[in-house]
C-alpha cells in the first residue's frame, strides 16, 4: 500500500513528460473498464437466469447516474484502445521511440475527435428517453442494489485474506515482505497475451459499443416494437429480456453469431482485464499475504466470470424469452382480430 | 541575478521526517551551474549540507538529483538551460526509489545490486585470436549497442521510473541498459544467460513502456528502447 501512495504522490509531483500521462490514463481506464465489466457480465447472465432481476438491473442502467457512467465508459474504452494500440506499436518498434511523444499526443486528440460524435450520438438517445415522462430508478434503489457489489467485492477479499492467512499459518510461511515467485513464462507470456488480445479486442469492442452505445443506446433495450441491432427480429414486448434473447438467437447462416461474438469478447476481455489486475497488484501489494490473496481473487474471480457468462451464453434465454414472444404474438393477433379487421 | 535554491533536507540523527530549506543566492549567473550554486550554499551558508558528487562535468554520473520535479545532473543543467531568471526558485531533492542517507545523498546499493544481478561484464564468446590481437567487430556490430555504451550509471533513469517506485525489485532502466550493451555484443557469449535473468518477472516485463526514462538520461541514451529491444530479444529466444 506504502508503495500505491508513493506513486501516486510521486507521479503527480514528477514532471515526466506526456508518456506518464498516457500510462496514468491507461492504468486508471482499465480499472474503470474491469469494474463495469464485473457488473456487466454478472446482470447479463441474470437474462439468462433471473429475467427478473435483468428487467430491474437495465431499469438501472437507465438511470441517470449510470448514464454519466455510461459516457465515461465509452470514453474509458475509446482511450485504453487507442493508447494500448500506441503501446502495442512502440513496443513491437522499439527503434520508433522519438515518435512516441507525438503518437501519445495524438492518442489524446483522436480520443476527442471520436468521443465528439459519439457523445452527440449518445445524447441523442438520452434525450429521447428522459423527453418521453416515465418512471426512472431512483438513487436509493441503486444503492440498495449495487451496494450488493460492492458488498461482495469486500467479502470476496476479505475471504481471499483469510485464506491466505491459513495458508500462512498452514505452510509455517514468516511473515516477511517477500512477494510469492512467480515462474517466468507466466510474465512472458502475459506480455504477449495483453498485445495480441488487444489487437483482436479493439474490433470487437468497438463494434460492440456501436451497437449497444450508439446506433442503439441502453434506452433502446427496452423499446417496443423496435428492430433489435443486428438481428431481423422485433422487441415485440419491449423487454430487455427479449432484446438479449433476439439477439443470442438470431442465426446467421445456421451461426448464432452475437453468441459467437458475445463469448469471443468475454473470453478475451476478462482475461485481459484481470491480467492488468494482476499487474496492479502485483505492482503495489508487496507484503506477501495480502499478494497471494489478491491474486488468488484475481485468479478465481476471472474464472468464475467467464464461466458465468459461458454458461449465460451457453443456456440462452430460449424458455423465458421465447415465453414472453409467443404470448405478445398472441395479444398482438387477436388484437388485431378483433380491432384490426 | 537573485535565484533561490529550495532543497530536501533530512538528517537521520536529528530529523524525525525530511523537510525543505530555502537558501537564496546573489550574483548568480546564467552560465552557473545547479551544482555550483548547491556549493555555495554549502561553503557560504550551511555547512551541513550534504551532497554526493566527484568530477562535476557530467562525466562520473555521481550528482543525478531531482531538479525542478525530472531527474538531472546537478553539473549539467546550467541556469540557462533551464530558463532561470532574476527572483526564480529551483527545487531540488534526492532522486527517488533508494533509500535516502542524508539530504541529497542515496543509498545505491539497492541499484547497484541490480546492475550486478545482470552480468555486466564481457564473457568471450570465442578463444584469444591466435595472433594475441583483439577480437575484430565490423563497425556494424558496434553499431547495434553503441548507444548503451554511454551509460555512467547516474541512476536518472532508474529513479524516474513508476515501475521502479512502486517496488524496488524491479531490476530497472540503468541495468537493462548495461544488459543490453552486453547482449548485443557480437564477441560476447552470455547473452542467453542475461536474457533468462531479465525474463524473471522482476526482470524486463515489469517496464510498462512509461517512457519517462529516456528524457531522463543524462547520457541521451534512449533507454526505452534499448528495454524494448531486449523484450523482443527474450521473445525471439522463446
Amino acid at each position: 500500500m506504502a508503495s500505491l501512495v508513493t506513486t501516486i504522490t510521486e507521479t503527480l509531483r514528477y514532471r515526466g513528460k506526456i508518456g506518464q500521462w498516457s500510462w496514468v490514463f491507461h492504468r486508471l481506464s482499465g480499472v474503470g473498464i474491469v469494474l463495469f465489466l464485473v457488473l456487466h457480465v454478472i446482470d447479463t447472465s441474470w437474462a439468462a437466469f433471473y429475467p427478473d432481476q435483468y428487467v430491474q438491473a437495465i431499469r438501472e442502467y437507465q438511470s441517470p447516474l449510470f448514464t454519466i457512467g455510461e459516457f465515461a465508459l465509452v470514453a474509458a474504452v475509446v482511450y485504453h484502445a487507442f493508447n494500448g494500440l500506441r503501446i502495442v506499436y512502440f513496443d513491437y518498434n522499439p527503434q520508433l521511440w522519438h515518435l512516441q511523444q507525438r503518437a501519445a499526443t495524438i492518442v489524446f486528440v483522436l480520443t476527442g475527435i471520436v468521443l465528439l460524435p459519439v457523445f452527440v450520438l449518445m445524447f441523442g438517445h438520452v434525450a429521447d428517453f428522459y423527453g418521453e415522462d416515465r418512471e426512472i430508478a431512483g438513487l436509493d434503489e441503486l444503492v440498495r442494489t449495487q451496494s450488493q457489489f460492492l458488498l461482495g467485492f469486500i467479502v470476496i477479499v476479505v475471504a481471499a485474506l483469510i485464506l491466505s492467512f491459513l495458508y500462512a499459518l498452514i505452510t509455517g510461511e514468516k511473515p516477511d515482505d517477500e512477494v510469492i515467485k512467480r515462474p517466468s513464462a507466466i510474465d512472458s507470456w502475459f506480455w504477449s497475451y495483453m498485445r495480441i488480445s488487444g489487437i483482436l479486442i479493439v474490433p470487437l469492442v468497438f463494434g460492440h459499443l456501436a451497437m449497444m452505445h450508439i446506433i442503439q443506446g441502453v434506452f433502446d433495450i427496452t423499446a417496443a416494437d423496435h428492430t433489435v441491432v443486428g438481428t431481423e427480429f422485433v422487441n415485440q414486448t419491449g423487454t430487455a429480456v427479449e432484446f438479449v434473447g433476439d439477439r443470442w438467437n438470431y442465426l446467421l447462416a445456421g451461426v448464432a453469431i452475437w453468441r459467437v461474438y458475445d463469448g469471443l469478447l468475454l473470453a478475451l476481455v476478462v482475461l485481459h482485464g484481470f491480467n492488468g489486475l494482476r499487474y496492479i497488484v502485483n505492482d503495489y501489494a508487496n507484503n506477501r499475504m495480502v499478494n497471494r490473496a489478491l491474486n488468488w481473487a484475481i485468479l478465481y474471480g476471472g474464472a468464475a466470470l467467464i464461466i458465468l457468462g459461458m454458461a449465460a451464453l451457453l443456456a440462452g434465454v430460449e424458455e423465458t424469452a421465447a415465453g414472453i414472444v409467443e404470448e405478445s404474438i398472441t395479444v398482438v393477433e387477436s388484437s388485431t382480430f378483433w380491432f384490426g379487421g | 541575478m537573485k535565484v533561490t535554491l529550495r532543497i530536501r533536507r533530512f538528517n537521520p540523527e536529528t530529523d524525525q521526517k525530511p523537510y525543505w530549506g530555502d537558501y537564496t543566492l546573489d550574483g548568480v549567473e546564467p552560465t552557473n551551474s545547479v551544482l555550483e550554486l548547491i556549493h555555495r550554499v554549502k561553503w557560504e551558508q550551511d555547512g551541513t549540507l550534504t551532497l554526493r558528487r566527484s568530477c562535476a562535468h557530467g562525466v562520473c554520473g555521481s550528482d543525478a538529483m531531482r531538479v525542478n520535479g525530472v531527474n538531472r545532473l546537478a553539473c549539467k543543467i546550467l541556469m540557462d538551460g533551464i530558463g532561470v531568471k532574476d527572483g526564480d526558485t529551483i527545487q531540488l531533492e534526492p532522486i527517488l526509489g533508494l533509500p535516502v542517507i542524508k539530504d541529497l545523498v542515496v543509498d545505491f546499493e539497492p541499484f547497484f545490486d541490480h546492475y550486478r544481478a545482470v552480468m555486466p561484464y564481457f564473457v568471450p564468446a570465442t578463444p584469444p585470436p591466435a595472433d594475441g590481437r583483439e577480437r575484430i567487430q565490423s563497425q556494424a556490430e558496434r553499431e547495434v549497442f553503441d548507444d548503451t555504451t554511454k551509460c555512467i550509471l547516474c541512476a536518472c533513469c532508474t529513479t524516474s521510473c513508476p515501475s521502479f517506485w512502486a517496488s524496488g525489485k524491479y531490476v530497472g532502466p540503468a541495468a537493462i541498459v548495461q544488459a543490453h550493451r552486453f547482449i548485443f555484443d557480437s564477441r560476447d557469449g552470455a547473452a542467453k544467460e542475461r536474457l533468462n535473468i531479465l525474463a524473471e518477472p522482476d526482470g524486463v516485463w515489469r517496464c510498462r513502456t512509461i517512457f519517462n526514462c529516456t528524457p531522463a538520461c543524462p547520457r541521451d541514451i534512449e533507454v526505452t528502447r534499448a528495454i524494448g529491444e531486449v523484450k523482443l530479444a527474450i521473445k525471439r529466444a522463446e
